[in-house]
């Protein structure tokens, strides 16, 4: 349990903390030194006047006061190395679990990562690692030096006074006790906090990204109300978690400092009995009134430090996460076969004992209803996921066999969501093969059909694009994603027809790219306008994930089944024309 | 010239309890709270003065000290203490209260000013970078304001109660203990508030988003470095930012470094200087009682000023961070609102006029390439279909969006029944105008809430009818509660052709006498294409519609057609006229005809395209 914790809260190096505690605990015994010197100077004033015949010692005074001063240089070296251990190891150490962290996602399935909020992915790689990183560098540090100081001072009262130091410390397991206790209420209402802080991001979300639908719909009121709501629950929650706490760590707190008075209740009596000397009480009294403020920075940090917790957790839920087996190179031959195969996404059967063959160099489409399976095919070849049952062999080899990233050498993918960097276009196509020249780029720029309109761009190819893409059109962006792919030139295409019509207005130069793409390559492609693909040298007809029909346009138009059907909506479709009545 | 500006107008807390509305008050009483319960706090060590007091007057014989004076001094600590943590509980409670108050405020108003924006703001603004305005520089304010405010008032008020404790009881020690203190804060206010201090918060500001921005960069990219095999690009980017980073932190670690450790030193080790000159005053007057105990105390006392102090360290830097995020704030509203009439018109026709309109955007360099209109004239008919043609980039968007007043025109008019659209006022403007756009958006609410956007009031019937005329009763059937199914939250998610027709049925729903539509059934499969256009006819019975046409051949029967090229209106008519010109219209049909008969093949030469 404790194991797990260190484990989590280090997020999976624990021996990270140990110099920086190490160091800390240092600091703190150093800060206790004065504290005991002081009791000597304390001791000595206080004989003077209870002994009369004893005159002040001021040379021992001196001598202390020298070593005082002295201290102050001991103390500057232990906060230098405490600092240095932990401020600086900690960036360090952040930094080089972030870098590992991307590293590891980057090892992951694309199928993964599709299946992430590309957001959450970010946020944990920044902002739940500066929370580890200030757990690291202030949280547990400054926890273990404060514990230093009761720890320490309990050891040696106890060793004085055994009576009293119980009195002293009496308290404190009860005030552990409601904290113990309360972790149960903190969680719940923790949770419930938090839900509502999501709830009222995903109100806000809606908000800004319906803005256009809420001004159209004269909704400001009622979508504003719902946002408005989202905002006054949080605000509830965060008092009421905030109350509740706060109160119970109050509670705890003054049970804790309790024991300062039991603990002069205990020496009054003990003096009065004649069973304590004078100089001791004064020490716990000394002590007494300085243990509490470490200790109660303790119970501050633990809360500190289990909240972070929940950040690390998340980062280790990634780390976790097995990447693709597999690192065998890739064949040569380019002929894909599916055998009996069957996938289920999140306990949904989305392929179900599929089997075909798609030889080398040829175009295969795949047609059917949206759900039925189609871009999940295209999918599994490139190993977005892994086949549940059943084997996908490419030249008769298994490709779970092969390592995904040589596997997805060979393959070029062009579908609906295209990525385009924040950087030049020119940059952006290199992508595709990064060793290409300046002509070699320009070459596919023309083969994709976007030449034409780089050049019409303030600085041509030197334009920047902006982030994911946004300063272009979808049809623009899926013409730099088509000159990537004929850049990268691998013998498999996966194509998703679709996007061709993202820009109707230049469909017709995204079909050409396309085209160009196409040409000697084995090729599957997603359909929907069977026009287009009625050419192929084979059209896989699916429905629910099962295969119903296959062969070419001919012969499947005259089956009656599902393409046929299909088919003639296509056709009563292509002719409509909007009419006012 | 931008620092007299900033002078002018409040900032930090100030300027935040200004924008939130949110009274002094609490925040005052807080503070008050905060000084008491730093006061009770101090009872203890008066206590243990008391109780050393008398114990040192009966050194010779202890058991004749006063016991009922120490139990008494005892319970006093111990009831000051639950004082003091009663009103340190009063007073954070008051200041969460006070901050929730404040972000709730804050996030409604940004809310509600956001959505008087003109469409234009939205439409430049990333979502994601309002939303990390709305809720990251919101949420640095609610730890300031609940937590460090009162904490500052502590810290202020302890070192000041005790040290003026400690000048009435001997002056002499009080300066000994009052100069390193102020010492080390001079010293560190020299180094955090000097020019170093100030470049490197900037460069903190900049290095952190810039791994933000190359972090979210390299994970939404992340298919694209997988699919190409990139091992460098963008992920030495992201790999750089966070080396940037942590050199930054390094390097500002390394210039804190030792006047942080100066200030520490000389806090912890205030002992250190008392010590001497208390020996040395003691050694005087070896018989002063009085003395010895005030040396004493203060030997106990002045440790304990130190701790609070500690606090203080971060309230600087974390001060700046706020003034920056509400900068980040007052930015927002520093937007200007769109125009409203104070008395507005109301047309009785629904004709849509646009005379000689000319539109830009404001701020050219943040657009990336200049659409614009210029001298824009036609009139759309009641009650008859008119279709915007033209390239991508044309305008023909732009020309939609201004009549909603989304933007407002640069010069000439927009009249709708002649009433200048300015002169309608949006609430009125928008019932008379119905969009279905081309991308829809749905609200993580019921469908049936969904479609009832179009006409608030409507009811279940109602919803249920327009439903059935826009195609979409069958599939909502289906899902799971039917029209009460939510939509996002639970999983259930439409296709983009379910929400088109969605999209349509709201506007069914809200039956406006003018239509603005995009024609983009593009992302439909084949099965719903046919249905959407089935309820895109039923949509525009007996309604001025104007529609963005992406494909020629759906509005070939409209009653007039407007190609627009590069921001001017090049030609008009009906579909044979215009192919009769042999112009723009013309290129674009053949090139549509082509597009149609578009066939996959492997050898480009069997195609039959141009």
């Amino acid at each position: 349990m404790i194991k797990k914790f260190f484990y989590n809260i280090s997020s999976g190096n624990p021996k990270a903390l140990f110099m920086p505690c190490f160091a800390a605990f240092i600091e703190g015994i150093c800060k206790i030194v004065p504290a005991a010197l002081i009791f000597d100077v304390i001791n000595t004033i206080y004989v003077s006047f209870a002994e009369p015949v004893t005159p002040l010692n001021t040379s021992r005074l001196w001598t202390t006061a020298a070593i005082l001063i002295g201290w102050m240089g001991v103390q500057y070296a232990a906060s230098n190395f405490a600092y240095s251990q932990t401020f600086t190891a900690a960036y360090n150490a952040s930094a080089s679990g972030r870098i590992s962290l991307a590293d590891h996602l980057r090892k992951l399935s694309l199928g993964f990562l599709g299946s992430r909020d590309p957001g959450d992915l970010t946020t944990m790689m920044l902002g739940d690692y500066t929370t580890v990183e200030t757990t690291i560098s202030h949280h547990v540090p400054q926890m273990v030096s404060a514990i230093a100081f009761p720890i320490l001072a309990f050891l040696a009262l106890a060793y004085i006074n055994l009576q009293m130091a119980i009195a002293m410390f009496i308290a404190l397991p009860f005030s552990l006790l409601i904290v113990w206790l309360s972790v149960g209420l903190q969680s719940r209402l923790g949770k419930s906090h938090v839900k509502a802080k999501v709830d009222s991001a995903s109100r806000l979300q809606e908000y800004l990204l319906g803005m256009r639908e809420i001004k159209a719909h004269n909704l400001s009121g009622v979508r504003f109300q719902r946002l408005q709501e989202a905002f006054a629950r949080l605000r509830r929650e965060s008092i009421r978690m905030e109350g509740i706490i706060g109160s119970v760590m109050m509670v705890a707190i003054a049970v804790m400092r309790a024991g300062l008075t039991l603990m002069i209740f205990m020496g009054a009596f003990l003096l009065a009995g004649g069973e304590l000397t004078l100089p001791v009480f004064l020490i716990f009294l000394l002590l007494g009134t300085r243990v509490f403020e470490p200790m109660t920075m303790v119970l501050v940090n633990y809360a500190e430090i289990r909240y972070s917790v929940l950040s690390a957790e998340r980062i280790m839920q990634i780390r976790h996460e097995q990447p693709l087996s597999g690192n065998q190179g890739v064949p040569e031959g380019n002929n894909i076969e599916f055998k009996n195969v069957s996938f289920a996404y999140e306990n949904t059967d989305v392929l179900k004992d599929v089997s075909f063959s798609l030889p080398a160099r040829s175009i295969t489409a795949l047609v059917g209803p949206s759900g039925s399976g189609k871009s999940t095919i295209t999918r599994l070849i490139a190993r977005f996921w892994d086949v549940g049952r059943g084997t996908i062999r490419l030249d008769g080899q298994d490709i779970k066999k092969m390592d995904p990233e040589k596997l997805l050498f060979q393959i070029c993918m062009v579908f609906q969501d295209v990525y385009l960097f924040k950087d030049t276009i020119r940059n952006n196509i290199k992508v595709g093969k990064m060793s290409a020249s300046q002509e070699e780029i320009e070459w596919a720029a023309k083969q994709a059909r976007c030449h034409d309109f780089i050049m019409k761009l303030p600085l041509g190819y030197d334009t920047q694009v902006g982030e994911g893409g946004c300063t272009l059109s979808g049809g623009e962006k899926q013409r730099i994603s088509i000159a990537r792919a004929l850049l990268k030139d691998a013998p498999i295409v996966l194509l998703d027809e679709a996007t061709s019509s993202l820009d109707p207005e230049n469909e017709n130069l995204v079909q050409q790219a396309i085209n160009a793409l196409v040409e000697n390559k084995t090729v599957v492609i997603i359909a929907h306008r069977l026009k287009t693909i009625r050419g192929a040298d084979k059209i896989i007809v699916l429905d629910n994930g099962r295969i119903v029909e296959q062969g070419v346009h001919e012969e499947l138009l005259r089956k009656e089944g599902m393409y046929n059907r299909l088919w003639n909506l296509q056709q009563q479709s292509a002719g409509w024309s909007m009419k006012s009545s | 010239m931008e620092n007299t500006l900033k002078m002018k107008k409040k900032n930090g807390i100030s300027r935040l309890l200004e924008i939130s509305g949110e009274k002094r008050g609490l925040l005052i009483l807080s503070g008050i709270l905060s000084i008491i319960s730093t006061f009770l706090m101090f009872v203890p060590f008066v206590a243990t003065y008391f109780i050393v007091q008398e114990l040192l007057r009966n050194a010779a014989n202890p058991t004749l000290s006063n016991m009922d004076l120490i139990r008494h001094w005892g319970i006093m600590a111990f009831l000051s203490l639950i004082g003091s943590l009663l009103f340190l509980y009063g007073s954070t409670m008051l200041s969460h209260i006070s901050a929730f108050r404040v972000l709730y405020n804050l996030r409604i108003r940004l809310a509600e000013h956001l959505a008087k924006l003109p469409m234009g703001y939205h439409t430049r603004q990333s979502s994601g970078a309002i939303k990390k305005t709305l809720e990251l520089s919101v949420e640095k304010i609610e730890g300031f304001i609940a937590h460090q405010l009162p904490d500052f008032v502590g810290a202020v008020a302890l070192p000041v109660v005790m040290l003026a404790g400690m000048f009435i009881l001997d002056w002499r020690m009080a300066l000994t203990c009052a100069i390193p203190i102020l010492g080390a804060y001079l010293l560190q206010s020299l180094v955090f508030y000097g020019k170093g201090g100030t470049e490197a918060i900037k460069q903190y500001h900049n290095a952190l988003e810039q791994m933000n921005a190359a972090g979210v960069e390299y994970v939404r990219g992340m298919p694209a470095v997988k699919v190409f095999g990139l091992t460098v690009g963008s992920f030495l980017n992201f790999h750089n930012s966070i080396v940037g980073y942590r050199d930054w932190a390094v390097n500002y670690t390394k210039f804190c470094r030792r006047p942080y450790i100066v200030f520490i030193t000389i806090l912890s080790s205030l002992l250190a200087f008392i010590l001497p000159i208390g020996i040395l005053i003691l050694s005087g007057q070896p018989e002063n009682l009085a003395f010895a105990l005030t040396l004493m105390l203060f030997l106990v006392l002045a440790p304990g000023v130190s701790s609070p102090m500690m606090k203080l360290m971060y309230l600087g830097g974390n001060m700046r961070l706020i003034s920056e995020g509400v900068n980040r704030i007052d930015q927002i509203f520093e937007q200007k609102p769109l125009v409203e009439p104070v008395n507005p018109k109301k047309p009785d026709r629904y004709d849509v006029k646009f005379d000689n309109v000319s539109f830009s955007y404001e701020n050219l360099s943040e657009a990336t390439r200049t659409e614009a209109l210029s001298q824009i004239s036609f009139t759309a008919k009641e009650k008859e279909i008119t279709a915007l043609v033209g390239p991508s980039g044309s305008g023909k968007s732009t020309i939609a969006n201004l009549i909603p007043r989304f933007w407002d025109v640069s010069s000439g008019s927009i009249w709708i029944g002649g009433v200048d659209v300015r002169e309608i006022g949006t609430e009125k403007l928008m019932d008379l105008v119905s969009f279905v756009f081309q991308d829809v958006h749905l609200f993580y609410d019921t469908i049936e809430e969904n479609i009832r956007m179009g006409h608030a009031n409507a009811s279940h019937e109602k919803v249920v009818e327009a439903a059935k005329a826009a195609c979409c009763h069958e599939f909502i059937e289906r899902l799971p509660q039917g029209y009460q199914t939510k939509i996002g939250e639970g999983g259930t998610y439409l296709s983009g052709g379910e929400a088109q027709r969605v999209a349509i049925a709201r506007a069914i729903l809200k039956d406006s006498p003018i239509l603005v539509l995009d024609e983009a059934t593009a992302f439909a499969d084949p099965e719903n294409e046919v249905k959407i256009q089935e309820g895109l006819s039923a949509l525009i019975k007996g309604k001025t519609v104007i529609i963005i046409a992406h494909r020629l051949s759906s509005i070939r029967e409209a009653n007039q057609i407007l190609v627009v090229d590069e921001g001017h209106l090049v030609e008009s008519g009906k579909h044979e006229e215009l192919l009769k010109q042999n112009g723009l219209y013309h290129h674009m049909w053949e090139a549509h005809i082509d597009a149609r008969a578009w066939l996959l093949s492997k050898n480009r030469k069997t195609m039959g395209v141009v």
